[in-house]
């Protein structure tokens, strides 16, 4: 693309000259060719001096073909008419001759200069036609005019003859910020001259003004630079400017120069609205989002709290109903769903505190040494079902952990909570010691588990897993982050993987209270049942 | 003891259990679901007098259990919600529910509104003239005149109408939608305003042809869904009505 005709042109007067030599060259030879065509018995050979004609109209245009044809028509004259040597011609017929070569010489000069001027226009359109193209289709692979814009005047650069092109976005130059610069990090030039384009309405064609003027203190010789500026503009409002700097010449952009930083102009503007729109639609679906979860976790907090309160007001109501009679384990039983729907209310704003204590980073947790033996059964009862079995199998000889007794109880009871309502019949409660003074707790079912895309969101707050459709009721959400952050508080970590009962499997591991020897009786080394390896664990882990 | 059959379809299991239990008690056979599909071979089986229903369901829509059992049958339905959210009763009684409690509900509520909806199942709401009657509201369909108490009323064609719908729904739920289509026409579905200000003139010009007459909790309003008319049996056994908390 670095077209190196664009880029340097030759100036005026060398340019005449080069002409000048040109012409003079080829209708020299034309001559030499004559002359040897006349040795040869080849007379009237003038049209040779056609092909010369053709040669410097093809090459440099109209004006230098004429003139080559009125200087073809001379050296004629001068070279091979009778008088030789004379521009004096004797016989009309040889005027004749002659006139008719000078005719055909203009209108063929004529000819195939129009011709190659056109083809050059063809050729220049379609050198802006591709560095257009180059800048709209890195406008279209972008996202943003900021990831555009190097590309964009990358493209200019390449199609005018410009030292330095830069794009800043403000309502006016002076608010402007650059966005991008081909020369980024140089200082900004003092330029000599400022040029603005000024774009007509209608099909008017774009005229370059000078509107500033260095002053002779600020300028510099080195600085004899001319700064464009083109407006960004979309739909009336001014957006930025392109700018390019020319370093030292003092030419006007030439035709295809502006049509290129107009369009280019054009196209930025364009980007830029489009940003916005973007910017706009996306502000709006995150707010969208936003409200769709308030929604969904109001929706599912008064769902989680209805639900238990509707259980505990059939109890107690069906209990006040006069007009019934009911046996002994009738009421027994409808007080323990009142004992247990309470607690399950009680657990869920508990959640709802923590949640909000995690989040502000309040919870103070105080660590003391608690036995699991005592402190698992009591929890996997009270957490349990009639209908779902949790099944406790601690080691003996596990040490006691080093937890603050409140925050262990509500993990538990969030985790096997958890697995009676997504699990199935079976849920295991067990632990081990691991080594490194840890000791893992682990709550696993035989439920469908969840799917291994679900495993790293499974602690995120409101995240549910397994597929939107499905409309089981899975709660807020929100114990298992309660139980990340908690565990975190008490100096632990949490994992989840999938169990070998087939359902879902969490590890919390906590550190093991630093108990003297003598309280614990045999050292723990044994207690390593179910499948308490860290390093297995770790591998389930990324394989599901 | 064969009372009334009703179907309870509800996933909790401690609020069907104690649910049941009630009900058993108050002298109903209940067929018990804990899912739709579960809810759906149970109506098959049995087709109980009343359907008992929570909308949130582990495997299908609630809305879509009703409508699976109004292509069959006109059933009354209830529904049993624990959802905040208004439309999903809206939905529900769309698509043919008659009746909806939002959990947690009192036991005697529940009783009073399987009782209405059971009537009303039971026969129509018209006597063999053709005429309507809420309390001390008659609407005489002949001659297209309405008394409360005795005294008459003088209803514009709109008001009548909108009157003649709600007394012939005793004992059920309306959607605003479903009265605005009813009396309006489909292309008024949406125009609520309009419905709230008939049922306020409705109401007006009724209890002012017989100040004397108690008109409340004839036609109530259910926040956000509709209007709910009371139940001309419901009313002549005090204790039903009288029971409810408000």
């Amino acid at each position: 693309m670095t077209s190196s005709r664009m880029v340097r042109r030759v100036p005026g007067a060398a340019r005449a000259t080069l002409i000048g030599a040109g012409a003079l060259g080829a209708l020299a030879v034309a001559s030499v060719a004559i002359a040897l065509l006349a040795r040869l018995g080849v007379t009237h050979a003038a049209p040779v001096y056609l092909l010369a004609v053709v040669a410097v109209g093809m090459r440099w245009g109209t004006v230098p073909a004429v003139a080559t044809s009125v200087a073809a028509f001379l050296a004629y004259d001068f070279l091979f008419v009778q008088p030789l040597y004379t521009f004096t011609i004797n016989s009309p017929e040889e005027w004749l001759n002659l006139l008719l070569l000078l005719a055909v010489a203009v209108a063929i000069g004529r000819l195939v200069a129009v011709q190659a001027e056109h083809a050059e226009q063809v050729a220049e359109r379609a050198r802006e036609a591709q560095a257009l193209f180059g800048i709209s289709r890195a406008l279209a692979e972008t996202r943003t005019v900021e990831e555009a814009a190097p590309i964009v005047l990358e493209r200019l650069a390449a199609a005018t003859a410009m030292d330095r092109i830069w794009f800043g976005l403000g309502a006016s130059p002076a608010d402007e910020k650059t966005v991008a610069d081909t020369a980024p990090g140089e200082p900004l030039p003092i330029p000599a001259w400022q040029v603005v384009l000024q774009r007509q309405p209608g099909d008017e064609p774009a005229r370059w003004v000078r509107t500033h003027v260095a002053t002779s203190m600020l300028r510099r010789k080195a600085d004899r630079a001319t700064v464009h500026r083109v407006r960004v503009e979309a739909s009336g409002e001014s957006l930025g400017s392109v700018w390019a700097l020319r370093a030292r010449e003092e030419r006007e952009p030439d035709r295809a120069e502006t049509r290129i930083l107009s369009a280019a102009a054009d196209q930025l503007g364009q980007a830029v609205v489009r940003d916005r729109v973007d910017l706009e639609r996306t502000s709006a679906e995150i707010a969208r989002r936003s409200e769709a979860l308030k929604t969904a976790l109001l929706d599912s907090v008064s769902h989680d709290l209805r639900t238990p309160l509707a259980t505990i007001r059939a109890a107690a109501g069906s209990m006040l109903d006069e007009s019934v009679v009911w046996s002994p384990e009738d009421r027994r039983e409808a007080f323990q769903a009142i004992d247990s729907e309470a607690e399950r209310m009680g657990r869920l704003v508990r959640n709802l505190l923590d949640l909000s204590r995690i989040e502000a980073g309040a919870l103070k947790p105080e660590l003391e040494p608690c036995d699991l033996d005592d402190l698992v059964p009591q929890v996997a009862r009270r957490a349990g079902t009639a209908a779902k079995r949790v099944i406790v199998d601690l080691p003996d000889s596990l040490p006691p952990v080093m937890a603050d007794q409140l925050y262990l109880t509500q993990v538990l009871a969030n985790l096997i909570e958890n697995a009676v309502r997504h699990g199935g019949d079976t849920i295991r409660v067990g632990a081990a010691s691991l080594q490194g003074g840890m000791v893992q707790i682990s709550v696993e079912d035989d439920g469908p588990g969840v799917p291994a895309a679900a495993f790293p969101h499974l602690f995120e707050k409101f995240y549910q897993a397994g597929p939107p459709g499905e409309r089981k009721r899975r709660g807020m959400g929100i114990g298992m982050t309660v139980v990340e952050g908690l565990t975190r508080a008490m100096r632990g970590d949490v994992a989840a993987c999938r169990s070998e009962l087939g359902g879902l499997r969490v590890d919390v591991r906590l550190h093991a209270a630093a108990v003297p020897d003598e309280i614990i009786a045999p050292p723990a080394t044994s207690g390593t049942p179910a499948s308490g390896d860290a390093s297995v664990h770790a591998t389930e882990t990324a394989a599901s | 003891m064969t009372g009334p059959e009703l179907l309870l379809i509800e996933d909790e299991e401690p609020s069907r259990r104690m649910l049941a239990d009630y009900l058993e008690h108050r002298g109903y056979h209940v067929y018990q679901a804990d899912s739709g599909h579960e809810a759906m071979r149970q109506w098959d089986a049995h087709r109980a007098d009343l359907v008992l229903l929570d909308l949130g369901l582990p495997d299908l829509d609630g809305v879509d259990v009703i409508r699976r059992i109004r292509r069959e049958a006109t059933t009354p339905i209830i529904i049993l919600s624990a959802r905040g959210d208004e439309r999903d009763k809206i939905s529900g009684l769309e698509a043919g529910a008659d009746d909806y409690l939002t959990k947690p509900f009192a036991m005697d509520e529940l009783n009073a509104r399987i009782r209405a909806v059971l009537r009303r199942a039971a026969g129509p709401d018209a006597d063999a003239q053709g005429g309507l009657r809420l309390g001390p509201i008659e609407l005489d369909p002949i001659r297209r005149e309405v008394s409360v108490s005795g005294q008459p009323v003088h209803l514009t064609p709109r008001e009548y109408e909108l009157l003649r719908v709600m007394l012939s729904s005793q004992g059920r739920v309306l959607t605003k939608a479903r009265l605005l289509r009813a009396v309006w026409g489909l292309a008024y579905a949406d125009e609520s305003a309009y419905l709230h200000v008939y049922v306020n003139r409705l109401r007006r010009k009724l209890s002012a042809a017989s100040p004397a007459t108690s008109l409340d909790g004839l036609i109530e309003t259910e926040p956000g869904i509709g209007y709910r008319v009371a139940d001309e049996g419901s009313l002549r056994e005090p204790q039903a009505d009288t029971a409810r908390p408000r």
